[in-house]
């Protein structure tokens, strides 16, 4: 049932694009992993002697695809032409040997490299179809090191082509993690990278990191002055400033989607409680003001409305309330213990934590609280972050011991581990599209 | 910087610790769990210090220092008769020693999420800090600080070990 509206809805959005766009045969949701795709690395047109430059870009290209769950990524070892010397348009390339190993779609491209600069030309085919899909077809240039970034707008364009809804990939995740053994400091990953990068250098405790909306700075409480308060870190300059001056101790903060104020955790006396400051850190209103606990303040995409976790009922719930303060709704019905709220950028979703099952496991429901689903089951799985796209979630997990960061779509369909290595990785973010 | 905040803590310990072993039996003594020689060499393991500061000198959390760790339950800041008594204890130290100041660190098991934990450690530090003011001992002699469950006493997930983290321990200051 699920797969048949799936399907129809995507022929629909292929239909409005007009008939020369649809490519032969039908994708349905993540997990399905059905979706039959070949991607060639793109052919030397000069420069890029050996094909490093290519082989980085198709196996981006690959783990993004076979991240979203959607496809069946075809082994390089049965390709029917020789990436190196087979043609890239139309005319050229051998349809009825690609059909022959199932390959629905096929990426072929072409990368030249001159000095640090780079052109590289991307095209998505129908099999079936023997055609070119333009919508899904790219010529990119920039510096070598943005080859990664070409494979991931190109994930995300087919994406956006075949299930209607662009891709997430060309974006960032930020994390909390040990991995180097030294406390804990906050760690930045792009999908083609092997291993999350450090951000920071507080050797301390770090908490709760949060993404300016440009991706350039991310919020997180330290423990660098003995107790904890609210600093960015500029990507770019890796500079630490405090976010929200004076002695008063801050426990997590998150900007604005329109990046001009934060709400952030006070506490004070014991009671935490949850205020909107602006750019300057300086207080424009307290907006809960209650014995019990009030923490992670996650923002509506509108600005309007944030969710939060709240004790106020004697254990932990989530709730959403206006940001002037008024209109607080309960959002959680089941469970005793939920926690660490997560709005979708599209707003149709909110994602948070459960106590249950022996761990815990994340939990996406509709901003009143309907038709709430457990998307998790294996190991506990906490703090959940949206994608841009608001398809798929990262949250960390400790189904393959340890704590790693995981993926999976809404429905909990898909599960893919992301990252690996020493250390734990907690609390992470996913970045807003890249500019 | 932080070597010479350990420095002040460790000065701070050497005065208070022969003060604490002349007070009365019924206080708490220093040194349990702490320094003491383990097999054949000679053990040394650093004395007191706030539990962020011992980690980074990659030291454990100090269980149960000069004065007693307070435990509670799980999703719990509030006091069992067993806290009481050993609160009761702690107060007679701190009286007995007017001139030391405590930090209260609130501890959590590592179950829940990485915020709401700070806040709750909060809440335990906070509990701890009324109970010793009610009985009289100066709120300015007394610091609070949440360290969630980031700093564990130990990993193991079972209820032992929970229970063991879920705590308020007192680091003692120098007056």
């Amino acid at each position: 049932m699920r797969r048949i509206m799936l399907c129809s809805a995507v022929l629909m959005v292929l239909a409005a694009r007009g008939a020369h766009a649809v490519v032969t045969g039908t994708i349905v949701g993540p997990g399905s992993e059905s979706f039959p795709i070949a991607v060639v690395p793109p052919k030397d047109l000069g420069g890029d002697p050996g094909g490093a430059l290519g082989a980085r870009f198709a196996k981006a290209l690959t783990r993004d695809l076979d991240l979203s769950g959607y496809f069946k990524l075809i082994d390089p070892k049965t390709f029917v032409e020789n990436p190196e010397t087979s043609g890239i348009t139309a005319g050229e390339i051998d349809f009825v040997g690609w059909a022959a190993i199932g390959a629905q779609a096929l990426v072929k491209g072409g990368i030249s490299a001159a000095g640090n600069g780079i052109t590289l030309e991307v095209r998505l085919f129908d099999v079936p179809g023997r055609k070119d899909v333009p919508q899904a077809s790219k010529r990119f240039s920039g510096g070598r090191d943005d080859v990664g970034r070409m494979a991931h707008r190109t994930a995300d364009a087919i994406l956006e082509f075949l299930t209607g809804e662009r891709g997430p990939f060309d974006s960032k995740l930020a994390m909390v993690s040990t991995r180097s053994g030294r406390l804990k400091d906050v760690y930045t990953w792009t999908f083609d990278q092997d291993d999350p990068v450090r951000a920071t250098d507080e050797r301390s405790l770090v908490i709760a990191p949060r993404w300016r909306p440009d991706a350039r700075a991310l919020a997180f409480a330290s423990y660098r002055e003995h107790m904890p308060h609210l600093f960015q870190v500029d990507l770019g300059t890796r500079q630490v400033t405090r976010l929200v001056p004076g002695p008063g101790v801050v426990l997590d903060g998150a900007w604005s989607p329109d990046g001009t104020r934060l709400l952030v955790t006070r506490e004070e006396g014991g009671n935490s409680d949850i205020y909107l400051v602006d750019r300057g850190g300086q207080v424009v209103q307290r907006l809960t003001d209650h014995w019990a606990i009030d923490v992670s303040p996650a923002w509506a995409p509108d600005g309007r409305r944030f969710a939060f976790c709240s004790a106020r009922t004697g254990s932990p719930q989530i709730y959403v309330m206006n940001v002037d303060g008024s209109n607080v709704v309960r959002v959680s019905h089941t469970g005793s213990y939920n926690t660490s709220p997560a709005w979708s950028p599209k707003g149709d979703h909110i994602a948070y934590t459960t106590r249950g099952g022996g761990g815990f496991q994340v939990v996406v429901t509709t901003p009143d609280g309907g038709s709430a689903q457990t998307i998790t089951s294996a190991g506990s799985n906490e703090d959940p972050s949206w994608a841009p796209d608001g398809r798929y979630l990262v949250f960390s997990s400790t189904r393959a011991g340890g704590h790693r960061l995981f993926l999976a779509d809404r429905d909990g369909k898909t599960q893919k581990q992301l990252t690996r290595g020493a250390g734990d990785d907690t609390s992470p973010a996913w970045s807003a599209r890249l500019e | 910087m932080s070597g010479s905040w350990t420095w002040r803590v460790a000065l701070a310990l050497l005065l208070i610790v022969p003060l604490g072993s002349a007070c009365k039996k019924k206080g708490p003594r220093p040194g349990e769990g702490g320094a003491g020689a383990a097999g054949g060499g000679i053990g040394e393991e650093g004395l007191g210090g706030s539990s962020l500061e011992r980690a980074k000198r990659g030291l454990g959390p100090e269980e149960n220092g000069i004065l007693k760790d307070v435990h509670f339950g799980f999703d719990r800041y509030d006091l069992d008769s067993e806290g009481r008594d050993i609160l009761a204890r702690n107060v007679e130290w701190l009286r007995q020693n007017p001139r030391a100041k405590v930090e209260l660190e609130g501890h959590c098991d590592s179950r829940g999420t990485i915020e709401y934990n700070l806040a709750l450690g909060a809440k335990r530090a906070k509990t701890v800090k009324d109970y010793l003011t009610t009985q009289g001992i100066a709120a300015d002699r007394i610091s609070t600080i949440s360290y969630g469950k980031e700093l564990p006493l130990c990993h193991d997930e079972n209820e032992t070990c929970w229970a063991r983290n879920r705590r308020v321990h007192a680091v003692v200051l120098g007056p």
